[in-house]
């Protein structure tokens, strides 16, 4: 992962792109030790307003090309690299997602993309890597509704967000959650439910031996719900 | 080449949909499966009973959960604190999961968590990433 970053770094200096997905609770541990999840590519969110500066910066990152099935995903050349897949960040209706269309980086717009903001920016073997705020992807990660293993994966980075989450996570969580309509607090609910309730996969956190940090986050968010 | 792209697109707006009509659901039978895992995600250990038992508790006033009366066959799910199921000798540890060996059992106790834990949970103490900016 280290190496794909260091290598995708022009793109992650542009102001406003943050590394999403399941990298994060890796990225967040101490040093980022990147012993929580297991992942096949590196999610770079990317800011319409940023998307012009990304692809100029794409312009010096080696070792990659554009897969010409999915431009939005960049294959690695070489073994030693892991995909970048670009998502589009709008800062619109949350719950609408579209297309981007630009003829060299188009982008899929997930709406709850648009609960991230920044967050802290890690070193990570000397590296600078802008995360976007534990609380804002956990909502998205819980609202983007995602089946079968790809789900289960997701809800399993949740669980890899709590076990590093700091002080203060949980009042911005309970915040964005109060301000979602009444449907998706109970999504947001039901999805916590489901991995209270999951077995362990290969590669992810265990949320069998978790169990009290979801019923507990489950209990906060019912107790905002009003 | 971004009609793959549009596909997805699709496929989210109709998870929202689905997310919107489940919603509407929850005070129908769809909901009883939130309403079940809610209850199992706030129990730290489940136990399946003999119905001798679990009419036994009842007598006590432990009052069934009503989700069990929405699911067919019904069963009789009642939470107990950790001292009363302690005095169960027969009871038998059932995985929490809603797997086929939960959800075949009839009668169950279950068990909430205590007091809640400190947030955050972080594992990790005091070794929190170094904070660059």
């Amino acid at each position: 992962m280290i190496r794909t970053l260091t290598a995708a770094a022009p793109v992650l200096e542009v102001p406003g792109v943050v590394v999403i997905g399941s990298q994060v609770p890796n990225l967040l541990e101490p040093n980022a030790a990147s012993t929580l999840v297991v992942s096949e590519d590196v999610d770079i969110g990317v800011p319409l307003a940023a998307h012009p500066f990304v692809k100029a910066a794409l312009a010096q990152v080696r070792g990659f090309q554009p897969s010409k099935e999915e431009p939005s995903v960049w294959v690695p050349n070489g073994p030693e690299l892991i995909e970048l897949n670009f998502v589009g960040m709008g800062t619109g209706d949350p719950l609408d997602t579209f297309v981007f269309e630009d003829p060299d980086l188009p982008l899929m717009v997930f709406g709850p993309l648009s609960f991230l903001s920044a967050g802290l920016v890690v070193d990570a073997d000397g590296l600078r890597v802008p995360l976007p705020k534990t609380a804002g992807l956990l909502i998205e990660k819980l609202l983007t509704d995602r089946s079968a293993e790809k789900g289960d994966r997701d809800r399993l980075v949740v669980l890899g967000l709590l076990l590093v989450a700091r002080p203060g996570d949980e009042e911005e969580l309970v915040a964005l959650y109060r301000d979602l309509p009444p449907d998706l607090q109970y999504a947001t609910r039901s999805n916590l439910g489901v991995l209270s309730l999951m077995g362990p996969i290969a590669g992810m956190p265990d949320p069998t031996v978790h169990r009290a940090v979801v019923a507990r986050l489950l209990e906060r968010l019912e107790e905002a719900s009003g | 080449m971004t009609r793959a792209l549009h596909r997805r697109a699709q496929q989210a707006r109709a998870a929202r949909a689905v997310i919107a009509w489940e919603f509407r659901q929850r005070n129908h039978s769809k909901g009883v499966w939130f309403r079940l895992r809610r209850l199992l995600a706030m129990t730290e250990v489940a136990y399946a009973v003999s119905p001798d038992d679990a009419a036994e508790l009842v007598r006590e006033g432990y009052q069934a959960e009503e989700v069990g009366e929405h699911l067919e066959p019904k069963k009789i799910l009642l939470r107990i604190p950790p001292e009363r199921a302690a005095q169960l000798p027969n009871k038998r540890a059932v995985p929490i999961r809603l797997g086929a060996e939960l959800l075949a059992e009839r009668y169950l106790i279950l068990v909430p968590w205590g007091p809640p834990a400190p947030w955050p949970p972080a594992p990790w103490g005091h070794a929190l990433p170094p904070k660059v900016k």
